[in-house]
């Protein structure tokens, strides 16, 4: 490491190593363009590291316990026992590896690496301070810079993180036990999905939520199917109901919760899991001396290009406002963003976005929902397929849920789909494709799809929309 | 829908536009069905176009003088027994259509799918249409559901010359001749930057379409394609109307940087366009001369003539008659045809003389089918005559010539070519015709080379009928002399038959008493 400021150039700076930033690094720098990235973390940024990655390690872990134990119907007899911190050192090595790929990646790319908090000086410039003391810093003037700074956990007042019994995301993916009792603060995807994995674990698990169900955002058919199997894995779910504090007991804790009524709820636990949203990161690195400005709630408004109102700066990921907070829209915009300052044609132009929760079962959505198609003046026609007609989801003794395609009646095209089973957030990458290739109903239902898979059901339900379904009464 | 919508219909087969020449109605006039709205003139007449239903106008979409393409809205008619609100729906639409047609293709704009603006189009061809700078928007799908293909989006790009570019001087393919046009942005960049053209072996396009290219005088392999078809090129009426546009507009600007660089003589066509670095305005002075459109009538005769002349080599033969019992004849016979109500000219003592002598030599009443390489002798007989009116030349045709007495074709013509001069005749009175004569001797002068009205393949110009010294019987004496002047297209006739036709025609109108015969 350099001591003292010294000022290097690059004609592009990117700041943040995540799915944003490195996507956009290695992009820029494979067409021809000197590129620097700045990491002040972990190569990955959350998702390889706290997020994504570390979570569906440990999801499979407790999904291959569950399953193992609870299969007397097959008869298959078994009494796991679980070794967290044996599963957290094999989930670590997942991720050191996907990691170090990154980090190779970016490198054999012709990415210049550097380590370090990056903060505008100017619109054409940054200081970097590397990590650690007495490390020093470094000015690194630009041509273009890509913001990809990504989000934080939302802290909620009466939840401080550095506390040890309360734990965010991060922590509980780091857990080296199961905790006895825990009660997961939000019922969103990000808390059910750890909801479902520390019940499956052993933990007694209750979930409190403001609004009245869980999965916000989802449509309540959907929503049912994860909720109802939570109910079955014995997760115990309150809503309307606001976390207001803690306090520690003789036995680990008690969380506090309010109704909007104003009454008051006591819950034991040994931790809680607070998991209610994430909010972007645009308040450590000086915008304002590039003329940047975030809107109140941290995030920079772009261009379809994802520049931001400074031409020569763009942002991508999750401090991006509009788009959702979602590794593969922060690798897709970072692309964009790397071509457009290569001075290729490209824009921001996607039909939809899949997203996927991996709750038990798991959802797979893309496009549009039949309501929203309806608001954006189509006249949508829907097919759906349960998976209890599938005979592959029987085969996995997993046959809950269903396939639901949303399409235009008059054209056919398909506009969205939602998909809450087995594989779901697998299955939903076909009806992506459909979409974005403005697929119609029958190019979906008309390609022969492998039996016996899963994603038959997505042809299925192709088929019912169109009124030909083979394997489900058309409606 | 109360409020109908009244486009220009197909006023005639190959017509694909024609000029509003005046209205009848104004906004607020009440109208019944038939009642006539406009004249439009079409290269081929003047046409009455008559309402299709009773009503109030509600609009004219089109001024009088403007070409207006077959089918584009002219009119908008508010039915019998309607109210405010859908007036006011009506105004909506309409304002929506407008607000459309600032992009390209616009007169279908609100074909696109139903909905929220959403176009469907795999992400390679989103991101070649930002490439090539075109409006997916504006892009009508050829795929299933109205998809947008790549090749849809290519077609739009060269329909579509004034994308976005991003810099850099663009190269104008004119007739497949490229040259660099680094003209003076503003004046003629938009005319340099449409008039980009296509270089094909082959075309798809309608009929109608390829009769506007023929009208605008434009290769209708060079015109930009809209769209693939069968993986032929497809080209619209519109793609052609934009091209000629273009390129009479790059012409245009050629000869201003012609007019600009008085030194530079030895600037070819072809050289123009780079040469043209630093125009000057255009001269505008007196000697620049007054500017006519050339356009309408005037136009498709040019095209006809242009056509004939360069499709068919033509030979003219050229003889006397001596029709001084013809003008005899006439003259005991004018007043008997007066008191049955018709004017008896020479013109069908021709004709029937021209019907006789093509049945002798069926060649010269022939069409040649070039794409079948075969010689058609037609079995009708439809003697067009060519009539000089205000606008020009027209020919109308009188049919089954050799199935009609002298005073039925006396009346007929003369019907005819009165509905021509009053540019009244219906393009389909001027089709059909199998030989075609004209009269020059009205005007004056002895002889012409007159052009074979193509696909017939001769015409027969008639000079004055002049007293003429001749000799009888050993002794000169006056005659009445008609001369004749036979056009003939060489690659169906040769010179021999052309003359033993004219021969026939001659000896009928020497001795007009073996007309009784025919």
């Amino acid at each position: 490491m350099v001591v003292g400021d010294i000022a290097t150039g690059t004609e592009l700076l990117v700041i943040g190593a995540g799915p944003g930033g490195y996507v956009a690094a290695i992009r820029a720098a494979q067409n021809g363009i000197d590129t620097t990235l700045v990491e002040k973390d972990a190569y990955g940024g959350t998702c390889l590291n706290y997020g994504c990655i570390p979570s569906k390690a440990l999801i499979t872990g407790a999904n291959l316990a569950h399953e193992a134990g609870n299969a007397e119907e097959m008869g298959i007899h078994a009494d796991p026992v679980v070794d967290m911190s044996q599963l957290r050192d094999w989930k670590s090595g997942v991720v050191d590896q996907l990691t170090g790929g990154v980090e190779k990646l970016c490198k054999a790319n012709g990415v210049n690496l550097v380590e370090g908090t990056a903060r505008f000086k100017d619109e054409n410039a940054v200081r970097i301070a590397h990590g650690g003391e007495g490390q020093g810093s470094e000015t690194i003037e630009f041509e273009h810079c890509i913001i990809a700074t990504g989000s934080r956990v939302i802290q909620i007042p009466g939840f401080d993180f550095g506390d040890e019994p309360v734990w965010s995301s991060r922590d509980a993916l780091e857990a080296d036990t199961v905790p006895e009792r825990l009660v997961v603060v939000g019922g969103g995807y990000i808390g059910m999905e750890l909801s479902t994995t520390f019940a499956k674990l052993g933990a007694d698990v209750t979930v409190v939520e403001m609004l009245d169900d869980i999965l916000p955002g989802y449509e309540s058919d959907v929503a049912r199917v994860v909720r109802e199997r939570a109910e079955d894995l014995g997760i115990d779910m309150h809503f309307g109901e606001g976390a207001s504090g803690w306090r520690d007991e003789d036995d680990g804790i008690m969380v506090t919760t309010e109704t909007e009524d104003g009454e008051e709820n006591e819950y034991r636990a040994d931790k809680v899991l607070v998991a209610v949203g994430r909010s972007p990161v645009t308040d450590t690195m000086d915008i304002e001396s590039a003329g940047l400005e975030a809107d109140d709630r941290g995030f920079l408004s772009v261009d379809e290009c994802r520049r931001t109102d400074v031409e020569h700066i763009y942002a991508v990921g999750d401090v991006v406002e509009d788009t959702p907070m979602l590794a593969h829209v922060a690798s897709k915009e970072g692309i964009v963003a790397a071509e457009h300052v290569a001075g290729e044609p490209v824009a921001f132009d996607s039909q939809a976005v899949p997203a996927a929760v991996f709750t038990d079962p798991e959802i797979g959505t893309v496009g549009m929902t039949e309501a929203d198609a309806e608001e954006a003046g189509f006249t949508p026609v829907v097919g759906q397929m349960p998976f209890r007609a599938s005979g592959r989801a029987l085969t996995t003794n997993h046959a809950d849920g269903f396939v639901r395609v949303v399409a235009d009646e008059e054209s056919g095209f398909v506009l969205g789909a939602q998909i809450v089973g087995p594989e779901a957030s697998e299955l939903i990458a076909e009806l992506a494709f459909a979409i974005e290739m403005g697929a119609t109903l029958e190019d979906v239902a008309s390609t022969i799809h492998t039996h016996p898979t899963l994603a038959e059901a997505v042809m299925e339900a192709a088929e019912n929309a169109l009124g030909q379904a083979i394997h489900t009464l058309n409606r | 829908m109360a409020l109908k919508e009244f486009k220009l219909p197909d006023v005639g087969e190959g017509v694909a536009e024609g000029e509003l020449v005046t209205w009848h109605v104004a906004p607020g006039d009440e109208v019944t069905e038939d009642q006539v709205l406009a004249e439009v003139e079409t290269d081929k007449a003047l046409v009455d176009v008559p309402s299709p239903f009773n009503g109030t106008v509600e609009e004219l979409l089109a001024e009088e003088g403007e070409v207006v393409p077959v089918g584009d809205v002219i009119i908008t008619i508010r039915e019998d027994g309607d109210d405010e609100e859908t007036a006011k729906a009506a105004d909506a639409d309409a304002d929506a259509e407008t607000a459309d047609s600032e992009t390209a293709e616009s007169d279908d704009a609100d074909d696109g799918s139903s909905s929220g603006g959403r176009v469907f189009a795999p992400p390679s061809v989103r991101r070649l249409a930002r490439e090539l700078g075109v409006d997916l928007d504006s892009v009508d799908g050829s795929g299933p559901s109205g998809r947008v293909t790549e090749g849809d989006v290519r077609a739009a790009a060269e329909d579509d010359g004034d994308g976005d570019e991003p810099n850099g001087p663009r190269t104008v393919q004119s007739n497949g001749k490229s040259a660099t046009a680094k003209r003076d942005e503003g004046t003629s960049a938009s005319a340099a930057a449409s008039a980009e053209s296509a270089d094909r072996e082959q075309t798809l396009a309608a009929p109608a379409t390829r009769a506007l290219a023929k009208e605008e005088g434009v290769d209708i392999d060079a015109v930009p394609a809209t769209e693939m078809r069968d993986g032929e090129a497809f080209v619209s009426p519109d793609a052609v109307a934009e091209y000629a546009q273009a390129q009479r507009e790059a012409q245009a600007a050629d000869a201003e940087a012609v007019a600009a660089e008085p030194d530079a003589g030895a600037a070819t066509a072809e050289a123009t366009g780079d040469a043209a670095s630093e125009p000057a305005p255009p001269e505008t002075g007196p000697g620049a001369g007054e500017r006519v459109p050339y356009k309408g009538v005037r136009k498709a005769i040019g095209d006809q003539m242009q056509r004939s002349k360069y499709t068919a080599p033509h030979v003219t033969h050229h003889d006397e008659v001596d029709v001084t019992e013809l003008v005899e004849l006439r003259e005991q016979l004018k007043p008997v045809a007066e008191d049955r109500g018709s004017r008896l000219t020479y013109m069908p003592f021709v004709m029937k003389a021209v019907v006789a002598a093509l049945k002798d030599f069926p060649y010269l009443n022939s069409q040649l089918d070039e794409d079948n390489e075969e010689i058609v002798l037609r079995d009708e007989y439809n003697i067009g005559v060519a009539a000089a009116t205000d606008a020009g030349l027209l020919v109308p045709v009188v049919r089954d010539a050799d199935r009609k007495g002298m005073l039925e074709l006396a009346d007929e013509m003369n019907e005819k070519v009165e509905k021509a001069r009053n540019r009244k005749i219906a393009p389909e009175e001027m089709r059909g015709g199998t030989f075609t004569i004209t009269n020059i001797g009205g005007i004056g002068g002895e002889y012409a080379t007159p052009i074979v009205n193509y696909p017939e393949v001769a015409i027969l110009a008639l000079g004055a009928i002049k007293d003429k010294p001749r000799v009888v019987d050993g002794e000169v004496v006056p005659r009445k002399v008609l001369t004749l002047s036979l056009s003939f297209d060489h690659r169906v006739v040769d010179g021999a038959q052309g003359a033993r036709f004219t021969n026939r025609v001659k000896e009928l109108l020497e001795d007009p008493k073996l007309l009784v015969l025919e």
